[in-house]
């Protein structure tokens, strides 16, 4: 069983991100934060197998989550998966130096996310 | 697409605010990110379901809002009055997004907004950014464009820049980290929220603000006066440390001297036990009990202080700064989004409580009238009363959170009022009065669309240009009033223009060409008036821009009298025309009468119904094929509703029931056989392949008398006025 | 690479949660009789069977629909499915009498009185056949059940009253 944790501002990109994720072909549990404040809270409360994360958000944005998440001895080792939409080159580019593990760029079809979730989920079994 | 409406909201409202701030010359960094990211959502959100049109705008308005929030573009640049048409035309896509055709027309016109967009932002870039290269590189990391952006432009302003750091707990890090922001927001701009893990870090969490102000590092530790938090200097500011102390040695002396003209009473112990916390004191208590939206409440606070209270706690406290607080503010303000689904659900269930407390109380008297139960009877009674009066308080409540003020679409009407004067080139004023009047949120919500329609007719036909109307001796500016009035059970919402009025021989002469009338029909003033409402009126040549396609006055009458309401217009010709909604409160519970006709049931909304009467078959009167009761003086016009609903006629002899009924101004007589009683009422829509049946608004369960058909007073007494008038 | 429709479908779907069937070559069909003969409705429209009850009439009405009855708080309209078809015979009599209840294309409910309900049929969708030219209006194929065929109708042309 796979535990994603999904963050991202905006219900109708989560929602849309959620079930795409859902069909991933394995079982998989999901938990939602609409904002970096509660992705900060989810964290402690479980082991993640995967984040998704957008980076504009309004409280915390994504690179200081993925800042504080890959600078975390707890947290360091689980994927993350950055979903931002295009133009926000820099932005991106800081993410992958902050070490994320990799992006996609909005709008993506569901099943490049899919594929890119179970790219991530399989690397971190195996390393 | 709630949540892109949601956005296109917002968006219009910042949009406002935008351009009153450029007409100050003031703009606030915060509102040009927020307008930034609402473009960055639509864009994705527009990009995620295919709207290539859509996303393909958006992404040009985050590139005008980019270009503003990161210093690139002026606020004068032209650029920036390319915003508002664009989400103008967005909102637009977004409502015909079901038409694929419409999608296609739409594509010339987007099309051609984003080359002029393009083009403003050829415009070579304002200044170059300084490096900012004394600040470590690791925090440097996490920033953002944008909030590299705002530290380079803080760099370049000389100011100083903190972190400011803090441990929290995990469970509970909101509050206190809003806490601090807030107070650190009061004296400059939070650049960036960094987290890092706390010391214990399954159970704590540290945050470091990254801050700029133009205190230095006591200063600004001092006024945060935070248990725990911890003022680092990361970058020195262009003013030395001095001229922040003395600043607030001048705020201290002046703050003496304005407490000394206070007439404050020589000491006051429980204000001292106030002051215990330094520099919270009566802002503490203020801040405890003050909703954010209640900050500005803190400045005369301040005021209060006891005079000797100052040496205790070496206050020295710089006069708030209210700016940089609006924004957060705003976020904390921003309306909650009620589903009407859930409204209506909760009004349902409500509704049919309240049917059932009828059957409890039918039963009740039921037992009291039999001898062996009446102590049961008197119990439950009792019980029933208990269960009136709570289920009242229950009702009043739900009905209160579907009502909202009208000031909400009254405000989109300026908005439209405001574009409709730039495209246009005619000026006019739009007084609004009433804005607190309430309705139903369903109702408001679908009155936006008619008003709307109302207010852009006037602007286009009945507003004159300026030229034109000083030629007629008028001012130059025109004026429309939307204005809103309780009248009992009903809202009355009226759009008034000083404007040219309707031309009743044009109206009558395009009736005549549309073959709606007969060439030689007698009509009365009233009458003409009415045909503007009539379908097929308008021609596609007079639709302009402004007023939109398609969308006719009698699309207006339908969609109000689908709510259950009329509407009438009153024009005065070189003067001026009025038209006015009348609308019930509440489509939700009513009270009804119910009264019977040959073997069949029916209810009348009791707010409708004026009297009622039985009278003398005798007393009707007949005239030109209708029937009228002299009522007090005044002719009420009858109709038999067995002949309306084609049902058995009564004995001819029998004394008949007659409901006198009115909405607005109009008033009919309802001839029925029986007068039944009354009853709490929840109307539902029919549903079915029937669209509409004259002169049924719907149905309503009422316990044992089963099923029962809601008459439609609208339709009905509107006929009956209008026939009238003719006679 | 436009990805719009596809999102959109996740979307509905996502919504709309239906349980697609293992199996989708099959269809299940609700068997009802009028006067004696077997017609069909696919179940998917089908909200809930209820027995007959008291209808109240509406004035002015094409004469097939019956009339309202009450179905937990919301207020449908009955249509007389003998007077639909224009068939003769017996007014639908009471016992075995059902109300089916359907969801309609806009989301409203439409009720249709039958004399009575048997079974749902499970048919293979390549086993439907075109309907017969003299039915073509309100018929959408035709099902083998047992040694005849039984006319399935389509939801939304027999919904559709001429006032």
């Amino acid at each position: 069983m796979h535990h994603i944790l999904i963050v991202e501002d905006s219900p109708t990109m989560r929602s849309l991100v959620v079930s795409s994720l859902e069909d991933l072909g394995a079982p998989v549990r999901i938990t939602e934060a609409a904002s970096g404040f509660e992705a900060l809270r989810e964290l402690p409360r479980d082991d993640y197998d995967l984040i998704v994360t957008d980076i504009n958000m309004p409280d915390i944005n994504g690179l200081e989550l993925v800042s504080f998440v890959k600078s975390n001895a707890a947290y360091r080792s689980i994927p993350l998966l950055i979903i931002s939409t295009e133009g926000s080159e820099r932005d991106r580019l800081k993410g992958l130096e902050l070490g994320a593990d990799a992006y996609l760029v909005k709008p993506f079809e569901p099943e490049a996310l899919r594929r890119a979730a179970r790219d991530l989920l399989s690397k971190a079994k195996a390393g | 697409m709630s949540e892109v409406e949601e956005i296109l909201d917002r968006m219009r409202a910042d949009l406002a605010d935008l351009s009153d701030q450029r007409a100050r010359g003031a703009l606030e960094p915060e509102l040009a990110n927020r307008l930034f990211r609402s473009a960055h959502s639509l864009k994705g959100l527009a990009g995620m379901f295919g709207f290539e049109g859509m996303s393909g705008l958006a992404h040009r308005l985050e590139d005008i809002l980019d270009g503003l929030r990161m210093g690139r573009l002026a606020p004068d640049a032209p650029a920036l009055d390319l915003l508002e048409p664009s989400v103008v035309l967005v909102a637009g896509l977004l409502e015909r997004a079901g038409s694929a055709r419409a999608q296609e027309e739409a594509g010339t016109e987007i099309a051609a907004l984003i080359e002029r967009i393009e083009g403003a932002l050829q415009a070579p870039d304002g200044a170059g950014p300084p490096g900012a290269g004394e600040i470590d590189e690791a925090l440097l990391r996490a920033l953002t464009e944008y909030e590299e952006h705002r530290l380079r432009d803080s760099l370049r302003q000389g100011r100083w820049i903190h972190l400011i750091e803090a441990s929290f707990e995990i469970l509970s890090f909101e509050e206190g980290l809003a806490e601090l922001t807030r107070a650190a927001r009061e004296v400059g701009e939070v650049i960036s929220t960094l987290p890092a893990p706390g010391e214990v870090p399954e159970a704590q969490i540290r945050f470091s603000l990254l801050v700029a102000t133009d205190r230095d590092s006591p200063a600004l530790q001092h006024h945060l006066d935070h248990p725990t938090a911890v003022v680092r200097c990361v970058h020195r500011g262009a003013q030395a440390s001095a001229a922040s102390a003395q600043r607030a040695e001048g705020e201290r002396s002046s703050q003496g001297r304005a407490a000394a003209q206070q007439p404050t009473p020589p000491s006051r112990p429980g204000q001292r036990d106030h002051l215990d916390h330094p520099a919270s004191g009566a802002e503490g208590a203020a801040r405890s009990e003050a909703k954010p939206s209640e900050v500005n409440r803190r400045v005369p606070a301040q005021q209060e202080h006891d005079p000797a209270a100052i040496d205790d706690d070496a206050a020295g406290e710089a006069p708030r700064e209210i700016g940089p607080e609006l924004d957060s503010l705003k976020s904390i303000s921003e309306t909650v989004r009620v589903d009407i689904r859930k409204l209506d659900e909760l009004m349902n269930l409500v509704g049919e409580l309240v049917v059932q407390r009828g059957a409890i109380g039918a039963i009740a008297a039921q037992l009291l009238a039999d001898p062996a139960s009446a102590r049961l009877g008197r119990e439950l009674v009792k019980v029933h009363k208990m269960l009136d009066r709570k289920l009242q308080e229950l009702q009043a409540g739900v009905l209160e959170v579907r009502m909202v003020p009208l000031r909400q679409v009254f405000e989109k009407l300026s908005r439209v009022v405001r574009r409709l004067r730039r495209d246009s080139g005619k000026d006019a004023r739009l007084e609004i009065r009433g804005g607190d009047t309430e309705l139903d949120k369903l109702i408001v919500e679908e009155l936006a669309d008619p008003l709307m329609h109302i207010v852009r007719n006037a602007f286009d036909h009945a507003l004159e240009t300026p030229a034109e109307r000083v030629a007629a001796g008028k001012a130059p500016e025109g004026t429309i009033r939307l204005e809103a009035l309780q009248r009992g059970n009903h809202v009355v919402i009226q759009v008034a223009d000083d404007g040219r009025g309707i031309d009743l021989e044009a109206v009558r002469a395009r009736a005549v060409a549309r073959g709606l009338i007969d060439a030689d029909a007698v009509l009365t003033r009233k009458e003409v008036l009415d045909l503007i409402f009539a379908p097929g009126l308008s021609t596609a040549s007079e639709v302009s821009e402004t007023s939109g396609r398609g969308v006719g006055m009698d699309v207006v009458r339908e969609n109000v009298t689908a709510l259950g309401g009329l509407v009438y217009v009153d024009s005065s010709a070189g003067a001026g025309t009025t038209i006015s909604l009348t609308l019930p409160i509440t489509l939700a519970i009513i009270q009804a009468l119910t009264v019977g006709v040959a073997d069949q049931r029916f209810a009348i909304p009791l707010t409708s119904v004026l009297e009622t009467l039985l009278v003398d078959p005798a007393s009707i009167q007949r005239s030109e094929g209708r029937e009228f009761l002299n009522l007090r003086g005044e002719p009420l016009a009858l109709r038999r509703l067995h002949a309306e609903f084609g049902l058995p006629a009564p004995p001819p002899e029998a004394r008949v029931a007659v409901v006198v009924i009115g909405l607005g101004d109009a008033r009919a007589g309802l001839l029925v056989d029986r007068l039944e009683g009354q009853q709490d009422a929840v109307i539902k829509p029919i549903q079915g392949p029937v669209r509409t049946v004259a002169g049924i608004a719907g149905a309503t369960e009422l316990g044992d008398l089963g099923t029962v058909l809601v008459l439609d007073v609208a339709s009905l007494v509107e006929d009956v006025a209008r026939r009238r008038e003719a006679a | 690479m436009t990805s719009g429709s596809s999102w959109t479908d996740l979307a509905r779907s996502a919504a709309r949660r239906e349980v697609e069937s293992s199996d989708e070559m099959r269809r299940e069909l609700l068997v009802l009789w009028l006067d004696g003969d077997p017609y069909a409705l696919p179940v998917e429209r089908v909200r809930e069977i209820v027995r007959m009850r008291a209808i109240t009439s509406i004035p002015r009405v094409p004469a097939a629909v019956r009339g309202v009855i009450s179905l937990r708080g919301e207020i449908v309209q009955v249509i007389d499915l003998r007077r639909r078809l224009g068939l003769r015979g017996e007014e639908t009599g009471a016992r075995r009498a059902r109300i089916v209840v359907l969801n309609g294309d806009d989301g409203q409910l439409t009720g249709l009185l039958v004399d009575r309900v048997s079974e749902v049929l499970r048919v293979d969708e390549d086993s439907l056949r075109p309907p017969a030219s003299r039915d073509a209006e309100t018929v959408a194929a035709l099902a083998a059940y047992g040694e005849r065929f039984v006319s399935l109708f389509d939801v939304d042309r027999l919904l559709e009253l001429d006032a």
